[in-house]
Formats: structure tokens, C-alpha cells, sequence
């Protein structure tokens, strides 16, 4: 099958799974215990008021009207509002989601350049000291609690050393110059603002090593492993015979090889990672999609959970999406069905 | 003449000289706080004011303006706080950001300062009120304009309140009770008329309604929204600041308005100030220390040492308003019993408590914390850890065998509330009795508060009125708020119902006479330290840091700070 019929076919496949996901999460955020309303109303509010404020927001309704009605606004692109400050659901995604994007581009990036040589080494230097020193880092970042972590490096880094800034994306003293894309690095260079670079380059730094560290451990062993296994294929000797430089293997032959499962795993981080990081994007007041869930959650603010789901769960597809499509790149053996 | 009204009358010609009172502010300034005849005689002589009119207790005093010119060159300060600032809409909510927000940006009738909070007028320079506390004439400045140059009048006055009324949000919790739209009226371009469904002497300490352009705010209404939705990042004041860069969720910058009608109270003045959130009182700290910001709020307990320690740094501290109480159900068993609480309040270790709190946050003595007005210190009976009186209190109940289970519920995530539950849970299991810790969200919590059958046996709650002494009795141990078809709201979590107390609570919220009120008031807080609808624990510390350049700083029961008064000295 072709790609673009492949692509299609899973397009249209989002659909069922965008509106199961929608039904779901309506469900569960209705079933749980609690009164956003009188909790917005306030205290002391009357019967009237708590009523008033219902009808705005159509819970006076029964669930599946309720549902529906949201149901008709996402499809003209309306999210609803938040029934505590009333904002905009879609206005504030589209505020926040580029630094949870910019976060996890950033860590992703991170992960694959120090993740990927540190593999291929561990696995050339197998049970020598390079592969010990990367078991070693891979087992501690996966096991070490990542808001412990962060304190401790925003204590020695920001408080002693004043080397790093302690949380939020810029420096507040200093207004962005420009936003055009909401990444404030990428704003940075096409404004070639270096200084601006620079802040904001210092501001991420510690968030995205923080965040970077699973997706790093994870590339580290799982590569190793697929590199051990493809160093001992019939076509690496085949080529070690012919002669190839070492390098070339290794670099052109075995870890194109070996990259495929990576690959599909770091999709599913990626995917994962955009749907904010609950304690790196709270420690480091990063004002990304996980602080805006987390604080909606806490107040079971309906729409913006609804809304933050869905998207969520419409990015978390695409980047699957992609991902497969990019198998056919790395192996041209193999075929969309 | 007595020396005191000589300088007052002096100060008074110097503010008149400097232009910032007009000549019929200071006449009536000066004549108006001389003796209580002589104002008695001009309100009678002055045709405009409405009658019967007596003059009021307050002095009229000028809010502190002061140096037309500061000395000091003005630098921008980052406050880091760790609550959002999720509208500034004056007629929504009050969540201590909102407020020390649109307190920069607004004016208000009024103005609190000092430890219990003085009233001062601000906008309203003074008011009188009749016998019966129901009609009360507010007169304001001339001076105060908005940013366009234009006069902030009564106008504006009515229609800040009247909005706010209409929208029936939480800012409207106190005023609704006792006025309705038509209550407040402009009388003519400086004076309004407020006529109250119910006497309240305390009215002028419940007028904090900052007051809105209203012309700004129907330029910007959207399908008669009132300007809502644009009030929400926008302002429409005449306050000390103005927005400069509102970044929802990261940051929001405000610019101080160099010439502001009002003055400047400091040696100098902010160029500005940014609120910078960081939501982890651990983030705070560092950023403090590590000299990113220079004040923070809700410093945890254990980070106080850090910050004294450190040079250039320290700490204030001040017993705040936000009161904890473990509040039991009175409608249901075994809590509805009067000798089953005490037997509770008997039990719990205080003195446990107060070593884990590191002795910041003081115990109550009583049920008001102190700083309320008419608190009385000496209420009895005042409960403390007593095994043999709890046991004494559990033998006269049918529980004495213990043998039953209560549930303790307390926000999920809230350790120090968490560590109330444990200790409950180590005495009473002296008793045989078993407590069960119960975590809950707080939409989940406020669900429950709403009626008896629902209600939790215990559960830990924080309220604070401020210095609006009869909103502590009536939101919490009054009947009617909670005994109504819609139910009530987490402050009466207690479901406590008594007639007496029912009916003193609501005579002394019409009574004018200042020895009966002051009567009436040490009366009822006997009552319910007496019949103890909950178990009144401790009050929350207000615990800020500071960098030892910021300067002007005067706590006055606030969670934040009041920006207008600082500076930045190096």
C-alpha cells in the first residue's frame, strides 16, 4: 500500500479514536466527586446564583446534552471556557502549549545527541568502563525522583553558583523582544537576537536536562542493546570482511539498523512528553500545558480538562502516526498494510 | 485650642497649600474633626446632607500622601507569589493576588493600615451615618481622576458597586446581605448616598469595591457583558499602577503612574513591580536567596532559618487572619453530641501541634483570632490537651466504650493538615476510637460542605473574615446559612444550629450601640466556646521574605503586600 493511502486510512482512524477519548474522558471527569460550580459560585452563594452560573455554562443540562453541546462547539473550534476565570479553553492552549512544546523539543533533542553516541560506545566498549559509567547514569536518571533532582540543581546551580536562573521560561525583567511562534529560542533566532538566545537558552536548561533524563536513560539501554545485536548479523561481518572501515559500519550499517525500535519508542515519548510534565513544568513554574492541566484538574474545571485532553490525545495520535510513516524511511523493507 | 488639633489643623494648611486637598476639603477637614458639637452643628447647617445625620467615630484623616517628589530614584520590584493571578475583574473574586492587584490598580473608599487593620479614607474623605446605621452619605476627594484626566465621581461609585451587585460573584458576599442594586445612589458629583436594607455598623470596613471608569468598562462590552470579559486582563482604575505586560500564568508587570493623584506615602516610590509566580514555596526561596526577586509570600516554616541566616535577607512574620478548625458535624452522631466534641477538643495534643509547626502559628484562644475586633482573649472555657477531662467529657456520651470510627477529611496534598489528622487519629485511639484519614480534592470537599447527610465527621477547614467580626459568627455558626434549600458553603461545614446563638448573632449585626455590641460579641464567643460546634485550632502565619532593599513595608493582615507604600533603597 502506498504511503499516502496508508496515511489517509490512519487519518480517518483518528476520528473514532478522538471521539471514544472525548466520551471517556467526559465520562470520568463528571463521575468524579465534586461541585466545580459551587466551588466557582463561592461560599456564600444563593440557589439563584449557583443555578445562574450552571446555565452559563449548560450544567443544568442532562450529561449527553451537555456532551453533545460540546461536542457542537469543538467542531467550530470552540473549547469552551473556564468556569473559574472565564478565560478562553482554546486561548489558553494555544498560550501554553508552545513552552510544553519548546520543553520537549529541546529535552528530545538532548536526549538523542548525548543518548545515541553514549549507546553506540557502551555497546563498542561492552563491559568496559564506558559501558559501566553509561549503565551506571542510565539506572540513576531512571530511578532518581526527578522533583528532588530539580530542587537540588535549582539550589546548587541557581542559589549558590547563580550560574542558572531558578524557574520560568525568560528573564521578567527583560520583555521578549518578539513572538511569533511562541518558542522562545526559535523567536530568538529568527530575530537574531543572540542576547535573547542566550536568556532564554539559560531558562531551559535546567527544565529540559531534567525532563530529558528518562527519554536519555531509555535511548542509552535500549540502543545498546539493539547495536550489541545487530554488531553480531551476518551482514556486519560480511561487511567487516569486505573491509569497510569500522566507522562507516558502525555508523552507516549498524545503527541504521539498530535505530528502528528507538525510533518507534522515542515517537511514543515525544507524543507522551506533549502532554506536559506534571513536576518538571510545577518545580520550575514552566508555564506549559501540565500546569494548565494540573491546575484544572485541581478544580475540576470541566471544559479545560475536556479540551486539554483532546488535544493532547489528537497530538499523541499524529506523532504515532508519524513515527510509523518514518519506519518506511529507515527500512525500506518495510511495507504499509 | 488642644496642641494635637493645632497640628492636625496645621498639617491639614500644609496639604491644602501643596494643592493636594481643595479649599472645601480642608474646611471641612478642619472644622470636622475639632468636637463632635461643632460637627453636629455644621452637618445641621450644610443643605445637601441628607437628615437625621450624626457625625461619625472615624477622624477624617488624609490618607498618608506625602513627597510630591521622591528623593529616591524608583526601580522596578519582583514579588514572587505563589498563587496565580487568574482575573482582575473587581467585581469577581478576592483571592489574596486578585486583591493585592487591583489594590495597585484601583482606588477604594477606603484604606486599611496597621495591626489590627485602621480604617482611613482614601477616596472618601468622610461620611456620616444616621442613628439607626441604615442611610449612610459618603463625601469624596475632587482630586482622584482616572488615566484619561477625568474626575472620578460619585458616578463612578454607584456603578462599581452597583455592577458588582448585579454580578452576585464572591466580591458581592459581603455587601448583598445588607444592600441591593438601588442602595447606593450619587447624591451629586462628590457624594453617595448608600441606604442599607439592614443597620450595619460596620459598613465603611466592607466597602472595599475598587472603583472602575465606567466609561472604560462600556467601551469595552461585549454582548452586554458588562465589560467582563475584557476586565479580566484589563483595568479600568485610578489607582497607583497600571498593567505593563500581563503574561497569564508566567508573570504580570504593572507601572507605576508617576503622577498619581494620591502622592506617594515613601521616602520614594516603585518604577513598578512585577508578580512573578513560582508555585513552590522551595522555588520561592531560592529565587529569593538567590537574588532573582525581592519579596516572597508563604514562606514554609522550615525555609525561615535559610532566609534569616542568609545576609541581606530576612523575614516578616505576623499572625494572619485564615484560622483552622477542625469542624465536626453537629447533625450527625457521634459529633452531634455537645460532650462527644469536647471530649474531642479535650483529646487533641495542642502542644504536638504547635512543636510541629516549629511554635509559627499560634494556638486560639478562643474562637476569633486575635487582631478581630471585639475578641476576647480571656473567653472561657478555652480547651486544651487534658486526658482526664476528655475522658471525663467521652463518659458522659454513649461512646464511652470508644469502639467506633470517624472520618477526618483534609485537602490531598496539605501535609501540615494531614499531620492534624494523625494526631487525632493518636489520641482518640487512646479511646479506642479510630480515626480515618481522608484525602480529598477541595471541589470535592466543598461538595460535601453543602449539607449534614454529606458532611464530613471532621474535617479541617481555614477561614478568615478580616476585621468583620459578625461574617465570623454569621458564616460559620449561623444556622441560616447552611439550613436553606441550597445549602451551605464549607465555612458552616459544622452544620451547627442553636437558637440562642442564631438569634444574638443576628441582633448584633443590627445593633448600633458600641458597649452593646462590644456586650453581645464577648457574649457570643463564650457561647460557642461553649457549646463548641468545632474544634478551633490555630491561625496560619503570614510569612513573607524580603530583601533588605525593599523598604516601606507595614504588615496589616495581608497575605501579600500593599505595593504602593515601597520602595527600593540599596
Amino acid at each position: 500500500m502506498q504511503l499516502r493511502y496508508y496515511l489517509i486510512r490512519r487519518l480517518l482512524l483518528m476520528i473514532p479514536v478522538l471521539i471514544g477519548l472525548s466520551i471517556i474522558t467526559f465520562v470520568i471527569s463528571h463521575l468524579v466527586p465534586g461541585d466545580p460550580i459551587r466551588l466557582a459560585a463561592g461560599p456564600q452563594a444563593r440557589l439563584e446564583e449557583i443555578e445562574a452560573l450552571a446555565r452559563e455554562f449548560g450544567m443544568d443540562k442532562p450529561l449527553h446534552v451537555q456532551y453533545l453541546n460540546f461536542m457542537k462547539g469543538l467542531f467550530r473550534g470552540d473549547l469552551g471556557r473556564s468556569m473559574l476565570d472565564h478565560r478562553l479553553v482554546r486561548t489558553d492552549l494555544v498560550r501554553y502549549f508552545p513552552a510544553t512544546l519548546e520543553l520537549v523539543l529541546v529535552s528530545m533533542t538532548f536526549a538523542v545527541i548525548i543518548g545515541i553516541p553514549v549507546a553506540v560506545a557502551s555497546a563498542v566498549y561492552r563491559d568496559r568502563w564506558p559501558d559501566q559509567l553509561s549503565r551506571i547514569f542510565a539506572l540513576s536518571s531512571i530511578s532518581m525522583p526527578r522533583f528532588w533532582l530539580a530542587i537540588m540543581l535549582q539550589l546548587i546551580l541557581a542559589q549558590y553558583l547563580r550560574l542558572l536562573p531558578v524557574s520560568g521560561r525568560f528573564d521578567p525583567r527583560t520583555p521578549f523582544p518578539c513572538h511569533r511562534t511562541g518558542l522562545l529560542l526559535l523567536d530568538a533566532l529568527l530575530a537574531l537576537d543572540l542576547k535573547s538566545f542566550g536568556l532564554a537558552l539559560k531558562h531551559i536548561a535546567l527544565p529540559a536536562f531534567c525532563q530529558s533524563l528518562t527519554a536519555l536513560a531509555l535511548i542509552t539501554r535500549f540502543l545498546r542493546a539493539d547495536v550489541l545485536e545487530t554488531l553480531h548479523k551476518d551482514f556486519v561481518m560480511m561487511a567487516r570482511a569486505s573491509g569497510i572501515p569500522e566507522q562507516i559500519i558502525l555508523f552507516k550499517y549498524v545503527l541504521k539498523n539498530a535505530l528502528i525500535a528507538t525510533v518507534s519508542m522515542l515517537g511514543f515519548l515525544f507524543g507522551f512528553s506533549l502532554g506536559g510534565s506534571l513536576l518538571i513544568e510545577t518545580v520550575f513554574d514552566w508555564p506549559g500545558v501540565g500546569l494548565y492541566a494540573m491546575k484544572s484538574a485541581m478544580a475540576l474545571d470541566f471544559q479545560p480538562i475536556m479540551g486539554i485532553t483532546l488535544f493532547i490525545g489528537f497530538l499523541f495520535t499524529l506523532v504515532n502516526l508519524l513515527t510509523d510513516a518514518m519506519y518506511g524511511v529507515l527500512d525500506p523493507r518495510i511495507r504499509y498494510g | 485650642m488642644d496642641p494635637r488639633e493645632f497640628d492636625r489643623v496645621c498639617k491639614l494648611l500644609d496639604e491644602f497649600k501643596a494643592g493636594r486637598i481643595s479649599r472645601r476639603q480642608f474646611l471641612r477637614l478642619a472644622i470636622g474633626g475639632s468636637t463632635t458639637v461643632l460637627t453636629a452643628i455644621l452637618a445641621a447647617c450644610r443643605p445637601a446632607r441628607p437628615e437625621p445625620m450624626v457625625a461619625p467615630t472615624p477622624t477624617a484623616v488624609l490618607k498618608p500622601a506625602a513627597t510630591p517628589k521622591p528623593a529616591i530614584e524608583p526601580q522596578l520590584l519582583i514579588y514572587s507569589g505563589g498563587q496565580d493571578i487568574p482575573t482582575i475583574d473587581p467585581s469577581d473574586r478576592t483571592d489574596y493576588s486578585i486583591g493585592a492587584s487591583t489594590r495597585a490598580m484601583y482606588d477604594t473608599l477606603f484604606w486599611e493600615e496597621g495591626f489590627p487593620p485602621e480604617l482611613k479614607p482614601m477616596l472618601c474623605l468622610d461620611y456620616e451615618v444616621s442613628d439607626d446605621a441604615k442611610e449612610w452619605v459618603f463625601h469624596l476627594t475632587d482630586k482622584a481622576i482616572f488615566r484619561d484626566g477625568s474626575p472620578l465621581t460619585a458616578e463612578a461609585v454607584e456603578y462599581s458597586f452597583r455592577r458588582t451587585l448585579r454580578f452576585r460573584k464572591p466580591r458581592s458576599n459581603a455587601l448583598l446581605p445588607i444592600m441591593t442594586e438601588e442602595s447606593v445612589k450619587a447624591v451629586d458629583d462628590y457624594t453617595v448616598k448608600m441606604t442599607l436594607t439592614d443597620p450595619y455598623p460596620p459598613l465603611p470596613r466592607v466597602l472595599t469595591q475598587p472603583i472602575m471608569d465606567p466609561k472604560v468598562v462600556k467601551d469595552h462590552e461585549k454582548a452586554g457583558d458588562e465589560g467582563a470579559e475584557w476586565l479580566i486582563e484589563h483595568e479600568a482604575g485610578s489607582g497607583p499602577f497600571v498593567i505593563k505586560r500581563w503574561e497569564p500564568g508566567t508573570l504580570y508587570e504593572f507601572e507605576a503612574v508617576p503622577d498619581y493623584w494620591g502622592g506617594w506615602p515613601g521616602k520614594g516610590h516603585l518604577s513598578g513591580f512585577i508578580w512573578r509566580i513560582i508555585r513552590e514555596s522551595s522555588g520561592r526561596r531560592i529565587a529569593l536567596l538567590a537574588g532573582e526577586v525581592d519579596i516572597v509570600d508563604t514562606i514554609a516554616v522550615d525555609d525561615i532559618s535559610l532566609v534569616e541566616e542568609a545576609s541581606g535577607y530576612h523575614i516578616e512574620e505576623h499572625p494572619g487572619f485564615l484560622t483552622g478548625y477542625i469542624k465536626m458535624n453537629n447533625q450527625r452522631e457521634p459529633t452531634s453530641d455537645v460532650n462527644f466534641r469536647k471530649f474531642v477538643a479535650y483529646a487533641f495534643d495542642y502542644e504536638g501541634l504547635v512543636t510541629y509547626l516549629g511554635g509559627h502559628g499560634p494556638l486560639l484562644t478562643g474562637c476569633l483570632p486575635d487582631g478581630v475586633p471585639y475578641h476576647d482573649p480571656n473567653v472561657q472555657p478555652i480547651y486544651r490537651h487534658d486526658l482526664e477531662k476528655a475522658r471525663e467529657y467521652l463518659n458522659k456520651t454513649q461512646w464511652k466504650d470508644g469502639g467506633i470510627e470517624l472520618d477526618y477529611v483534609y485537602v490531598t496534598g496539605l501535609e501540615f493538615e494531614e499531620q492534624i489528622g494523625l494526631i487525632l487519629l493518636e489520641q482518640l485511639a487512646k479511646f479506642n476510637i479510630k480515626v480515618n484519614l481522608v484525602a480529598k480534592v477541595w471541589p470535592d470537599m466543598v461538595a460535601m460542605s453543602t449539607k449534614p447527610e454529606t458532611g464530613a465527621d471532621m474535617m479541617m477547614v481555614f477561614t478568615g473574615y478580616d476585621v468583620i467580626t459578625d461574617r465570623w459568627f454569621e458564616d460559620q455558626w449561623y444556622s441560616g446559612v447552611w439550613d436553606r434549600p441550597e445549602g451551605g458553603g464549607y465555612p458552616s461545614a459544622s452544620f451547627f444550629k442553636d437558637q440562642e446563638v442564631d438569634a444574638l448573632i443576628m441582633k448584633v449585626k443590627v445593633t448600633v450601640d458600641e458597649a452593646e455590641r462590644a456586650r453581645m460579641f464577648k457574649e457570643l464567643q463564650r457561647m460557642i466556646m461553649e457549646k463548641l460546634p468545632e474544634v478551633p485550632l490555630y491561625v496560619m502565619p503570614n510569612i513573607l521574605g524580603f530583601n533588605d532593599r525593599v523598604k516601606g513595608y507595614k504588615y496589616r493582615g495581608l497575605i501579600a503586600v500593599d505595593f504602593w507604600p515601597l520602595w527600593i533603597e540599596e
